[in-house]
């Protein structure tokens, strides 16, 4: 498929606006169709350049107030006859008009770019992270950004080119998680215009399934021989140091000896030296799909802590036993998009 | 408190500095104690800003705000009017200041600061005040600006360039809606007037009265002749007429006074060619409008009385504009009603009685009325009375038997008066007229400036046959005056604007800052004649002389003609700035090609490189394979060994030009070759 160069990128979620599809009340209708037409217009992509397609500007509800100012003026200039109230009052309604392009100016030209999204626990706050950059040497001022639910941020781009910017959200259920569209916004230079627009970054955060301790893995499959499937509860007995190879992971890197000059070295411990782990999707038999999948998210995690290898077998998956930040990354996902459909992984 | 709608400190120091220009030129007005206010509201916002002191609490603004309304009202005794509403509305402004935290709120302040620019020009449209509002505009939107630029936490200047060049982006669309805009009458009276005495003439004249008056260098108004400017001598501006003598103060007739059938003016026969000229007064907060006897308005609005004066319906507030027809040579009133003539002879029961022997004297002697106004002008002429600013005070009962038998020393109206007591006297009807007497010619614009200092005082004396007839005593007495001015006439005594060291009237011997003033005043001319007084009279001569017949169609042709003559400009320089990253032709084009794939769905992944993403294409558009694989492999070529003819370069920039990708057709053909 043409699509799957992105391992970052989801599957077209079908269930995304469900509630949309079943609302049929005249708004379900009218927002369904600007969805559509806002689909069409601001189409999804990883990296977004603001034009005139994508930009609407609307009097912001400062510059509704200011045109009531105006027409205050303008009866005071008629009323007492007083041309240099006309003047100014035309003045400043024209810079009402100037204002527009200043203020369309201040987004043109900014490509949005898609970076990262943190993965996260349901419950915890995931970072998406975006990139905000210039293509005119242009100052641009006051830029908000928020995705509906996010935090929110302001950043401008005077000195620099490009600014990253860090947006908050919490997430609750497993899987992907679409943040929506991103509401770029700003109402510089004089805030009586607000222009905007939304854009659909195609960014999509990995939600791991939320983990459920259980006092201890019924029966833990090893790849010990001898198939005995008793939890490994030895203390971490420190073993030794041996160089520091690629993939190590960086917890486990002798900081201290660096410190002082030593060469960069990594702890070892007995523990998972030597035995590892399989978590089974038969571990936890009789359950459901999902409290399954927070068992086992629950003892990727302790394993992971306890710097013991683990492997990972779900039906149709499976995951040799190994350490490290990229193996608990894969493991954890393979949990968060069970069941999600393929086009995940 | 949202952080992001917070107001940076640039914008604070903006809004100050904004805060304090707007209220300077309103400082003569001001009670001192809202100064006070001013500077009490900064320095308690900066404490706040600092982190010492706290917004004042809701208790703290009541009081406040309180007080503002009561220390108003006893410093003006009103809250009525222009001054006090102007004073209530800089109180709040500063008021307002200190409890300013968000951004919505100095929105509103900063809007009220248009509107305060707007409420000077209700008592100055003059031209220096009109180039301070421009900076407090320029001011008032830079903080606007510095509201909307986060982060700037030091003093900015800068801020003001982009205010600056919006404001003049905004100039040319301002003019043209300026002359455009269709002026009409005002939509309800605005009550409020200002209450702050204005140097002029009063609608009442005692001795004394136009001496003090000619103590200002103020200008009482412009006048432009549309022709030749008259001798200096026959410029006797006539603005009141005084019939009425009361306990030796002259009035003019009230409304009431005048019975109905006498209001209006008789009908003059006029023949010859008029002087045409437009005159522009100051304010004066008074009716009556001057004009060259016999006067008549070309400008709608303007009435006239039976006594052929001209007047404004409503007082002067500001200036004002009106164009006049003046005959100078007919006849009016010739003949007189008896109301009239009982009106005009009319004199108090006793007093002056050696005058009135010497009158009943004179015009015995002379036998004719004509004769008797020539025997009391040659008295004055033969006799040793002089023409003097510093009269001395006539204190008695009799004033004028004082006057013209002991003091012998007055200014105009001394002389006027005396001179119609007399004529009133032997009952020969008679007037005091007063207004201003010659004027000082620009040079430059051909305008003649009436000062203040040119106010004077005549006489009109009825005649058989002849109607109403100027007579000036005061020319009897010292021809200077009225051939040359006051100045020539007090040379001796020194007394021209004693009053007034650095009036730059007083140096019109220095030629150099003679010319100044003079050019400063044409300017002044120009400005109030295009700007201030533009009227709908004028903005229809000049939209006809323009484009001829006024249209709708002109008019939209006009006003869509000027947005797109400013807009695109203003666009062109917003848009076209320079690239952050300049392009290479062969990116440019090869973006393009990206463009037209991403919009058929097929977008290029960040690292993806061009070959992978061709085949990719291919896949997905079978049918355009073939060009799919030459723009590629064009672009691989050019790009790793480099552009080395422009040929090369050129056969790319044409096949992506060429390239029209549709998905139908991509997939038709792949169906027809499966």
């Amino acid at each position: 498929m043409w699509m799957s160069w992105d391992a970052e990128r989801a599957p077209v979620d079908a269930t995304q606006y469900d509630f949309d599809q079943r609302d049929t009340s005249l708004r379900g209708q009218l927002r369904r169709r600007f969805r559509g037409w806002l689909n069409r217009r601001v189409p999804p992509a990883r990296e977004v350049t603001l034009d005139q397609r994508r930009i609407f500007i609307l009097p912001s509800r400062t510059g509704v107030f200011f045109g009531c100012c105006l027409l205050v003026m303008l009866v005071a200039a008629i009323n007492f006859e007083n041309n240099l109230s006309y003047a100014l009052t035309f003045l400043l309604a024209t810079l009402f008009v100037v204002a527009t392009l200043h203020t369309y100016a201040n987004l043109s030209g900014l490509t949005i770019r898609a970076m990262r999204a943190q993965p996260a626990f349901p419950g915890q706050q995931t970072e998406f992270l975006v990139m905000v950059e210039r293509s005119k040497q242009r100052d641009h001022y006051a830029l908000y950004l928020k995705w509906s639910g996010s935090s929110e941020t302001m950043v401008n781009l005077v000195d620099a080119d490009r600014v990253k910017v860090q947006l908050h959200m919490q997430v609750d259920k497993r899987g992907w998680f679409r943040p929506g569209r991103l509401l770029l916004e700003s109402t510089y230079p004089l805030g009586l215009l607000r222009c905007w627009t939304w854009i659909d970054l195609d960014l999509h955060a990995l939600v791991y399934p939320r983990p459920i301790a259980s006092a201890e893995l019924p029966g833990l499959a090893t790849d010990t021989p001898d198939g005995a499937a008793a939890m490994v509860m030895g203390n971490d007995d420190f073993y030794g140091f041996r160089d520091y190879r690629k993939g190590d992971s960086l917890r486990q890197v002798h900081w201290k000896g660096l410190a002082k000059g030593q060469s960069i070295q990594t702890k070892q411990y007995t523990a998972y030296a030597d035995r590892s782990v399989w978590l089974d999707w038969e571990l936890f038999p009789g359950m459901g799909v999902e409290q399954r999948l927070s068992h086992l998210c629950y003892w990727v995690l302790v394993f992971d802590e306890r710097r013991e290898e683990y492997g990972l077998r779900l039906p149709g998956v499976t995951i040799g036993p190994a350490l490290g930040e990229k193996h608990r990354e894969q493991v954890l996902k393979e949990l968060a998009l069970f069941g999600k459909g393929e086009a995940g992984r | 408190m949202n952080v992001l709608q917070q107001v940076p400190r640039n914008a604070l120091m903006w809004i100050i500095i904004s805060l304090f220009a707007l209220v300077a030129p309103h400082i003569g007005r001001l009670p001192i104690w809202v100064l006070a206010v001013y500077v009490i509201a900064v320095v308690w916002r900066l404490q706040v800003h600092r982190g010492r002191w706290s917004f004042p609490g809701r208790w703290v603004k009541v009081a406040m705000t309180t007080s503002g309304f009561v220390g108003i009202y006893a410093s003006y005794g009103t809250l009525v009017g222009l001054e006090p509403t102007v004073a209530l509305l800089l109180t709040a402004f500063a008021l307002k200041f200190i409890e300013l935290s968000q951004r919505k709120d100095a929105y509103v302040l900063l809007f009220l600061g248009y509107f305060i620019c707007i409420t000077e020009f209700l008592f100055s449209q003059d031209l220096l005040i009109t180039l301070y509002s421009v900076i407090n505009v320029l001011l008032v939107t830079t903080a606007l600006v510095a509201l909307h630029q986060p982060g700037l936490d030091q003093f900015n200047r800068g801020t003001m360039r982009l205010a600056g060049v919006m404001l003049l982006q905004a100039v040319p669309l301002m003019v043209v809606l300026f002359f455009v805009f269709p002026r009409f009458g005002p939509l309800w009276t605005v009550p409020i007037k200002s209450h702050a005495a204005k140097t002029g003439m009063s609608d009442f004249m005692k001795p004394g009265d136009v001496a003090s008056l000619s103590q200002s260098d103020e200008v009482a108004f412009r006048v432009k002749f549309d022709g030749e400017i008259p001798e200096k001598s026959a410029l006797y501006w006539r603005g009141l007429v005084f019939s009425r003598l009361e306990q030796d103060v002259w009035s003019g007739l009230g409304y009431y006074d005048v019975p109905l059938e006498e209001q209006r003016p008789d009908e003059v026969a006029i023949s010859g060619q008029p002087l045409r000229y437009s005159v522009i007064m100051e304010s004066t907060q008074q009716n009556w409008l001057y004009g060259l006897r016999y006067a008549r308005a070309r400008s709608p609005g303007v009435m006239h009385s039976s006594d052929f004066r001209m007047m404004s319906p409503a007082p002067l507030e500001s200036e004002y504009l009106y164009r006049v027809e003046s005959w100078t040579d007919v006849p009016v009133d010739l003949d007189l009603s008896d109301w009239r003539r009982k009106t005009e002879t009319k004199l108090p029961p006793q007093g002056n009685n050696r005058t009135r022997e010497l009158a009943l004297e004179l015009r015995e002697s002379a036998g004719s009325d004509e004769a008797f106004v020539e025997q009391v002008l040659e008295k004055f002429n033969s006799e040793d009375y002089v023409y003097t600013l510093q009269p001395g005070r006539l204190t008695g009962s009799n004033p004028i038997d004082d006057f013209l038998f002991q003091a012998r020393r007055g200014f105009c109206e001394h002389y006027a008066s005396a001179f119609v007591f007399m004529m009133r006297a032997a009952d020969v009807p008679a007037r005091v007229v007063a207004g201003y007497q010659g004027g000082e010619i620009n040079p430059l614009n051909k305008t003649v400036i009436v000062h203040q200092f040119d106010a004077h005082a005549w006489a009109e004396v009825w005649l058989e046959n002849r109607g109403w007839v100027r007579v000036d005593p005061t020319s009897a007495v010292s021809p200077l005056r009225i051939e040359m001015g006051l100045e020539e006439a007090m040379a001796s005594e020194g007394s021209f604007l004693a009053a007034a060291p650095l009036s730059p009237l007083r140096y019109r011997s220095i030629p150099l800052l003679n010319q100044l003033r003079l050019r400063y005043d044409a300017l002044t001319y120009r400005w109030q004649s295009w700007v201030v007084g533009f009227d709908s009279e004028q903005q229809f001569d000049l939209l006809h002389t323009l484009f001829g017949e006024i249209s709708t169609r002109v008019f939209a042709t006009l006003l869509l003609g000027s947005w797109a003559l400013v807009l695109v400009p203003v666009a062109i320089s917003l848009f076209f700035k320079r690239d952050t990253y300049p392009v290479s032709p062969l990116d440019k084009y090869y973006r393009l090609f990206c463009d037209r794939m991403a919009e058929l769905g097929l977008i290029r992944g960040p690292g993806e490189t061009p070959g992978h993403f061709a085949q990719r294409a291919v896949e997905a558009l079978p049918g355009f394979a073939d060009e799919l694989r030459r723009i590629t492999g064009l672009y691989n070529d050019l790009a790793y060994a480099g552009v080395k003819d422009k040929d090369e370069l050129a056969q790319f920039t044409r096949a992506v030009s060429r390239f029209r990708p549709d998905r139908r057709r991509g997939l038709l053909e792949e169906d027809t070759t499966l």
